[in-house]
C-alpha cells in the first residue's frame, strides 16, 4: 500500500479539519492532496500527535488529524496515554508506519521487528485503534472516525516508497503564521495582535 | 491551608493572567498546587506522561487561540529541552513555564539538579524570574505572560519552597 492513496482517501472526507504532519514524506504528500492553511509541519521528532492533541483539546468542535511516523511515534509512545486519558473526540491518529526512519536515511524501526504500534495504542488505552490494509477499508474506518464519540487511532502498513510531489512551499515561522490566520479566519478567533504605545490604550 | 498560601496564589494568577489550558506533571512539592488545577472547572488540565509531550500540547493550544501554561520540576524542564528549542523557539512560540526549582539554596532535593537549571535556561535563551515571595506570585505570573507573549519565546518562573509552602527536613 501507497500512504498517498490512502492521503488522497483521508483529503476527500477531512472537509476543513486541521491536520498535523511530521516527518518530511508525510508532509509534502499530504500537502500536495489537500493543499491549504489548514496545516501544521512539525519539526520535533515526535510531537506530531502531542500538538495535535493540543488543538483538539483547545478547540473541541473542530476535527483535528495527527498524521505520525512510525519513527516519530516510538519516540513519544507516552503521548498514548495521555490521548487516552483526554480522549477528545474530535482526534483521529493516523501512523503512517513504514518500519523505517525514512527520513534520516532508511534505517529500520522496532516496527518491522515485531513492534505493533495498534496494540500498543490499545493497551495505552485507545479503545478505538485498528491496522487498515488497503485505501478502500481506509474509506470506511476514517469517515467512521470522523464520526466517533472517542479518540481514534488508525495504523496502516505503507511501502519504503515516496512519491513524486513539490517541495513543502514554506519555513516554520511562515506555517506557523499563516495556520493561525486560518484558525482565525474559520472560527472567528482573534489570536494575534500586536503590543501598541500607551497613548493607544484605553485607561488600565 | 489558607487561600492566600503560595499554591493558591499561583492558581489564581495564572486564571487572572487568562491561562485556560494548563499541561502538568507531578512533584511533591508541587501538590497543592496541581490539585488546585486538577480541580478548576475553568481550566483544560492536561495530564503529562513526560514532560516533553506538554511542549507539544501546549503549542497546539496556543495555535488554536488558548493560553497555555506548564507547571513542572526542574527535571522535566530538562527532558523538554529538544521540544523547546526545535518547536518552540525554531516556531517563535510563547509559553509560560512554571518550573519548580529543585536543589535551590535552602532546598535539599535534587542539588544537582538545582544547580544545572539556570544555566540551561540562559543557554537556551528562556529568561527566568525566581519567585521567593508568595506575595509576588500573581503579578510576576501575569507579567510574564504578557512577556512570553511579546517576545514570543518561553519564559519561566522558577518556584521555590518558601513559595509553594513546604520546607526540608532538618531547615
Ligand atoms: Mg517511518
Amino acid at each position: 500500500m501507497k500512504r498517498i492513496d490512502c492521503f488522497k482517501v483521508m483529503a476527500e472526507l477531512a472537509g476543513d479539519a486541521l491536520v498535523v504532519t511530521g516527518a518530511g514524506a508525510n508532509t509534502v504528500e499530504w500537502y500536495a492532496c489537500r493543499p491549504g492553511d489548514g496545516n501544521f509541519r512539525v519539526r520535533t521528532m515526535g510531537l506530531v500527535s502531542s500538538i495535535a492533541l493540543g488543538m483538539a483539546l483547545g478547540l473541541p468542535h473542530r476535527q483535528v488529524i495527527a498524521i505520525d511516523g512510525d519513527g516519530s511515534l516510538l519516540m513519544n509512545l507516552c503521548s498514548l496515554p495521555t490521548i487516552a486519558r483526554k480522549n477528545p473526540p474530535n482526534l483521529v491518529h493516523v501512523l503512517v508506519d513504514n518500519e523505517v526512519y525514512e527520513a534520516s536515511g532508511e534505517i529500520d524501526t522496532a516496527t518491522g521487528a515485531g513492534t505493533d504500534l495498534v496494540a500498543v495504542a490499545r493497551g495505552a488505552g485507545i479503545r478505538r485503534a485498528s491496522w487498515v490494509n488497503s485505501p478502500d477499508e481506509m474509506r470506511t474506518v476514517f469517515s467512521e472516525a470522523l464520526e466517533a464519540r472517542d479518540a481514534t487511532f488508525i495504523g496502516l502498513k505503507v511501502e519504503r516508497a515516496r512519491s513524486e510531489v513539490p517541495p513543502y512551499p514554506m519555513d516554520e515561522v511562515e506555517n506557523k503564521y499563516r495556520f493561525i490566520r486560518h484558525v482565525e479566519q474559520t472560527e472567528g478567533l482573534s489570536i494575534l495582535s500586536a503590543h501598541m504605545p500607551a497613548s493607544f490604550l484605553k485607561d488600565s | 491551608m489558607a487561600e492566600s498560601s503560595g499554591p493558591a496564589l499561583i492558581v489564581e494568577g495564572l486564571k487572572e493572567a487568562g491561562v485556560d489550558l494548563v499541561a502538568t506533571l507531578p512533584d511533591i512539592n508541587l501538590h497543592a498546587v496541581l490539585e488546585r488545577v486538577a480541580a478548576d472547572p475553568d481550566l483544560v488540565h492536561v495530564p503529562l506522561c513526560r514532560e516533553e509531550e506538554g511542549i507539544g500540547i501546549c503549542t497546539g493550544g496556543y495555535l488554536v487561540g488558548r493560553k497555555c501554561a506548564m507547571i513542572m520540576q526542574n527535571g522535566g524542564l530538562f527532558n523538554s529541552v529538544n521540544g523547546i528549542v526545535s518547536t518552540l523557539l525554531q516556531y517563535n512560540l510563547p509559553l509560560l513555564l512554571l518550573v519548580y526549582y529543585a536543589g535551590d539554596v535552602g532546598d535539599r532535593s535534587f542539588a544537582t539538579n538545582g544547580a544545572m537549571t539556570q544555566p540551561v535556561l540562559s543557554a537556551l535563551g528562556v529568561q527566568h524570574f525566581i519567585l521567593r515571595d508568595p506575595n509576588e506570585a500573581k503579578a510576576l505570573i501575569k507579567r510574564t505572560l504578557v512577556l512570553t507573549q511579546d517576545y514570543k519565546r518561553p519564559v519561566a518562573v522558577l518556584l521555590t519552597k518558601d513559595v509553594l509552602g513546604r520546607r526540608s527536613p532538618g531547615e
